[in-house]
This record gives structure tokens, C-alpha cells and sequence, in this order.
């Protein structure tokens, strides 16, 4: 009988234990949700295309803001915080990207957002995250536009304080890209291909632009349709047009056949794009004609940075089953941009989330530095990063080989 | 008494010698163990504690040997600084400029090469290279352009950049520094004013 009554008193004591705990969490929480344990979860939203063409490049995203999350927790990098991601699917749609965004507005407890992959689905997201005053921090964007305004070759202006990225932008990739094919590789007329998109046109027009400066003659130029993949006629006006060498501003299902096909119409020339073209998809599309066709990409190589070694490690102990591919690096470090400013929050606010959470994280975002996965980030006034790293791959063998990096410190 | 204790030998009972039975043949090698039966189980046992101490030695709890030096490129940083006078008399069509290596953990840097990419120019720097720059002791470096051919100069490139080889105890690797409009501007100005008619 007294052990009943023992049992009986304990169990009503713990339960208004947990009832007050229970209470008291939500109370002065500006974003975050208890998680169980007597902490709070605080939830990195992933926008990326998870299915269709490009969904290697957004898979690796999501992939690698999962292991900075996974691995913050690990390490109980924010004390009381637990991090979780909600990963949603923009396949490669500015329209369904922008969806996403007012989706993770609404979610209270998402903090950041990493993503997305696209220049033009992040010109559609931007404004829901700045109203929102949630932090944003892609991996990928490259157009200079989304952190100068549209006029950035006149007049920088930044146009919403709650946009981040960790990519260099086209306006360092495009002529570097020139000064490589010009100088380096002794090529003289070149003929520039798009696919009309933001980030496609962006890259051609910065690339076109040194490269005349140069001394560079283009000997013709043409926009292809991104939804088809029949490039014949436009592989037949780069025969005729004596070009030595094809710049293409796009992404790597349209650049795959693209290639394919100029050297089937009897033009063995390289073909040359940016960062949306480096990925193993684009040589299995080129095929064996692929060999020699180049491509400049964000960052050093990865055998370059121990840092990065340990990420390769890491995320293949982590056994995710897609690549981390071109972003993979700059989109764990994106996470971890958040999670840093997630810790500077909570730690200057008595080790809980304060009401204006989000408006603070966008704050502190702009004084976040650390030594991550693609060596120092932080980030300049206009919210892109301050390490500008670039490097030059070739396809032989079958894979993307380093050819020269070069650093942008102006 | 009873018993199986063991039995004394009695009077005339001692035992003798019994005559030895006819030894069994040997082999070479048994022969030669029982002509040196001492060396060789010194040998044995030498061999043994050789074989211990070896496993011992290769066995022995090491310190982590430690991370290899991180690539040059990845901690040296070329930074443009400003247009440097020069005596255009002497050499119109040359002009120079200062630049900063910084170097930003250990082991130093050598700068083995500064180039450039275009064909109508050539380069020079003071210190000459090779020149080593250690951790947090920045170079300022004097890089002098010569025209050597109006026609191969790019007058008004975007980004310009240097390239410079870079050497460590791990890699020896070219890179490039793109150093940014300032660089750019100027650059394209003592081009104009190289490549003017004045000397043409």
C-alpha cells in the first residue's frame, strides 16, 4: 500500500514538472519549437530541384545541409538548439521555387534557408525571404544581380538584406572564364550559346564582354530552348561559322547534347560553360566527343583544402546516396553561415531564441566568419562571400580535371 | 606394510650400467645440433629477442604525425596596392606598380615566376624571383611591365590578373590573382599612355 502511494505521488509530481516545462518553452520563442528534450528545434529550410534535370546538383545541396545539421547537433554546436531541415523541391521552377518560399515563411520554426541552385529561382524567392526578414543563403547563385541590383556593372546596390550566397558571382566567373580561353588556351573566335534563363544569359554576356575586350573575335551567337534537347541546327551554324571554340551560358542537360552534337556536325571544338555545367551528368550527355570541353566552376579544387577533405569524408561516412557534386562544400558551409548565426543569437539573448529570432539571425548572417568547408567565409556589404576562389577543369578520361585556380582579391 | 611404496634396493642389488642400446642413425643437421648444441640455442634465442624488440619497436604507440602543409595557393594572397612613378625618360614604354604577398600560416612561400598573360608584355619584379615570404611578415613587390608590342595588349580588360608560381614544402603550384578593378583601371591607363603615338 505505501509503495502505491509512493508511485502514485512521484508520477503526479512529474507530470506538472512537464506540464510547467511544457508552458514555460514556447513563451518567449521568436521562431523554434521545443523539441522533446527540453531544448528547442530550430529548422534550416533546403530549396533545390530534388527531382528532374538538375536534381544531381540539388540533391548534393540537400544532402550536404543535412551533414552541417546532423553534424551540429553531433557536436552540440548550439547549446539547447537541436537543427532539422525541410527540404523542398523547386525543380528548377522560379515559380514553384517562390511557392517554397511562402511554405517555409510559414513554418515558425525555420530560421534560414539554404538554396536555391537557380540564378532565376532565386530572383522569385528573394523578396518573400526579405519581407519575411528570413536569411537566405544560397550555394549556387552566381548572377551578380541578386546581391548588386540589376545595374551592378553602373552602381552596386544591394537590393534585400536578407539574401547571402556563397558562390563567386558571374561577375569574376565570365572573364575569368575569357581571360582562360583567350590567353590560355590561345582560342580567338568564339561562339556564344544561352538558354535565356538568368543565370545562363548572365554568364554568356559577362564572358562575351571580356572576351572582345580581349582581342577576341565572336562569330556568332544563338539562344537555344532549355526544354528541348535537338541542337542540330544551331551545331551546323557553329560548324559553318569557323568558331574554334563554343562558350555556353546554361546548365548541364542542355550543355551534354549540346556538345554532343557540335562535334557530330563536324566542329571538334571545345565547348566551354561555368559552374552549372560542372557535374558528372554533363560528360555522361557529351559522351567520348566530350573530351577536352572545359569548365569553370566556384571554389578551389577539393584536393586543395584539407577542410574540404574532411567534408568528403564525412559525408561519405554519412553513406547519402547521391554525389555532393559542383555546390556540395558551399552548401554545408551555407548551413553552418545559419547555424553560426543561430549560436551568436541564443548566446547574446541568455541561451534562448529571442521573440525576433529571424530579424536577428539576418543581423548577426552579416558578421558570420568561420573556417568552413571552401576555406574563410564570411561575407561583404553587399551579402556575397569575400572568398573568391575560381578554377578551371577540363574533361579527360572520362572526369573533370583541375587545369588552374585563380583568386580574385581586388 | 602394505603398499606400493618405492622399493629399496637390497644387498647386491644396485644397479648397474646397463650396456647402451645401439644408438639410432642420425641425419647431418641432428649430428651438427648435438656438435654445437650451445651456439646454437644462442642463436635461437638471440633471434627471438631480435624478433621481440623489432615487433616492439614497430608496435610502440607514435605521436599523430602531423597534417601536411596546406597547399601555397590556399594561404597566399597577391594584393594590388597602387601605381608606382617611374622614370619615363629613361623608358616609356614601361611602367610600374606595387603589389602584396601575404602569407597567411607556415611554412613560408617561395614566389618562383610572376608572369602575365598577354603576348605584348613582359615582366620584371623587384625582389627578383625567387623571394621566400614567411608567415605574417607581408612583401611589398615593385612589378615592372615592359610593351613589347603595342599590338598584343589588351587596352581595357575587365580583370586582368597575374600569374604567379607558388612553392612550399608541399606543392609547387601557378595560380592566378585576379586583382580587381583598381588594378584593372590602372593597368589599362599605363597602357594608353604607353602605347601612345609619342613613341609609336
Amino acid at each position: 500500500m505505501r509503495q502505491r502511494s509512493l508511485i502514485a505521488i512521484t508520477a503526479a509530481l512529474a507530470a506538472g514538472a512537464l506540464t510547467l516545462t511544457a508552458c514555460g518553452s514556447r513563451d518567449d520563442d521568436g521562431g523554434g519549437s521545443d523539441s522533446g528534450n527540453g531544448g528547442t528545434t530550430v529548422v534550416i529550410g533546403v530549396d533545390a530541384p530534388l527531382t528532374g534535370d538538375l536534381s544531381a546538383l540539388g540533391l548534393g545541396i540537400k544532402n550536404s545541409v543535412d551533414l552541417a545539421a546532423k553534424t551540429a547537433n553531433k557536436e552540440k554546436y548550439v547549446e539547447g538548439v537541436t537543427f532539422k531541415i525541410e527540404a523542398l523541391d523547386d525543380q528548377g521552377q522560379a515559380s514553384v521555387g517562390q511557392q517554397n518560399a511562402t511554405k517555409l515563411v510559414a513554418n515558425d520554426d525555420v530560421l534560414g534557408v539554404v538554396g536555391p541552385l537557380n540564378s532565376s529561382v532565386g530572383e522569385a524567392m528573394q523578396k518573400v525571404f526579405d519581407t519575411a526578414k528570413l536569411v537566405e543563403v544560397s550555394p549556387a547563385n552566381t548572377n551578380p544581380a541578386l546581391t548588386q541590383g540589376v545595374n551592378w556593372q553602373k552602381e552596386k546596390v544591394r537590393p534585400y538584406k536578407s539574401y547571402f550566397r556563397t558562390a563567386t558571382t558571374d561577375a569574376i566567373q565570365g572573364p575569368f572564364a575569357a581571360q582562360y580561353v583567350y590567353n590560355d588556351a590561345k582560342k580567338k573566335k568564339v561562339f556564344v550559346i544561352d538558354d535565356k534563363k538568368t543565370y545562363g544569359a548572365g554568364l554568356a554576356a559577362t564572358f562575351t564582354e571580356e572576351f572582345k575586350k580581349l582581342g577576341g573575335k565572336v562569330v556568332g551567337t544563338e539562344h537555344i530552348n532549355p526544354e528541348s534537347k535537338d541542337f542540330s541546327a544551331v551545331a551546323t551554324k557553329v560548324k559553318n561559322s569557323g568558331a574554334d571554340v563554343v562558350y555556353y551560358g546554361g546548365e548541364y542537360p542542355q550543355a551534354g547534347p549540346l556538345s554532343k552534337q557540335i562535334k557530330e556536325a563536324g566542329a571538334k571544338i571545345p565547348l566551354v560553360g561555368g559552374d552549372g555545367i560542372y557535374s558528372a551528368d554533363f560528360i555522361k550527355l557529351a559522351g567520348a566527343a566530350g573530351t577536352g570541353d572545359l569548365a569553370t566552376s566556384v571554389g578551389a579544387p577539393v584536393e586543395e583544402l584539407p577542410s574540404a577533405k574532411e567534408f568528403v569524408a564525412n559525408y561519405k561516412a554519412a553513406g547519402y546516396k547521391e554525389a555532393y557534386e559542383a555546390y556540395g562544400g558551399y552548401s554545408y558551409d551555407s548551413a553552418w553561415a545559419i547555424i553560426e548565426a543561430v549560436k551568436k543569437v541564443v548566446e547574446d539573448n541568455d541561451g534562448k531564441l529571442p521573440d525576433d529570432a529571424r530579424a536577428k539571425v539576418v543581423d548577426a548572417m552579416q558578421n558570420v566568419s568561420f573556417d568552413g568547408v571552401t576555406g574563410k567565409v564570411s561575407f561583404d556589404e553587399f551579402g556575397d562571400a569575400t572568398n573568391k576562389q575560381l578554377t578551371v577543369y577540363s574533361v579527360k578520361d572520362g572526369a573533370w580535371g583541375t587545369v588552374k585556380s585563380g583568386t580574385f582579391t581586388g | 606394510m602394505s603398499g606400493v611404496g618405492p622399493v629399496e634396493p637390497g644387498e647386491g642389488t644396485h644397479v648397474r650400467d646397463a650396456p647402451s642400446a645401439p644408438r639410432p642413425r642420425r641425419g647431418p643437421l641432428e649430428r651438427y645440433f648435438e656438435q654445437h648444441r650451445r651456439a646454437v640455442l644462442g642463436a635461437l634465442l638471440i633471434s627471438a629477442v631480435l624478433a621481440g624488440s623489432g615487433y616492439l619497436h614497430a608496435t610502440r604507440p607514435r605521436p599523430e604525425s602531423p597534417p601536411a602543409p596546406p597547399h601555397p595557393s590556399q594561404v597566399t594572397t597577391v594584393a594590388y596596392l597602387n601605381p608606382q612613378a617611374v622614370d619615363v625618360e629613361t623608358d616609356p614604354r614601361s611602367f610600374s606598380f606595387g603589389v602584396e604577398v601575404t602569407v597567411e600560416s607556415d611554412p613560408p612561400v617561395t614566389v618562383t615566376r610572376i608572369s602575365q598573360p598577354y603576348a605584348g608584355l613582359s615582366v620584371t619584379s623587384d625582389p627578383r624571383t625567387p623571394f621566400r615570404t614567411k608567415a605574417g611578415s607581408p612583401r611589398k613587390i615593385m612589378i615592372t611591365m615592359r610593351v613589347t608590342e603595342c599590338g598584343k595588349v589588351p587596352r581595357n580588360v575587365g580583370l586582368p590578373f597575374l600569374d604567379v608560381t607558388l612553392r612550399n614544402t608541399h606543392a609547387i603550384q601557378m595560380h592566378s590573382f585576379i586583382l580587381g578593378p583598381r588594378y584593372a583601371q590602372d593597368l589599362s591607363h599605363a597602357l594608353q599612355v604607353a602605347c601612345s603615338n609619342d613613341f609609336r
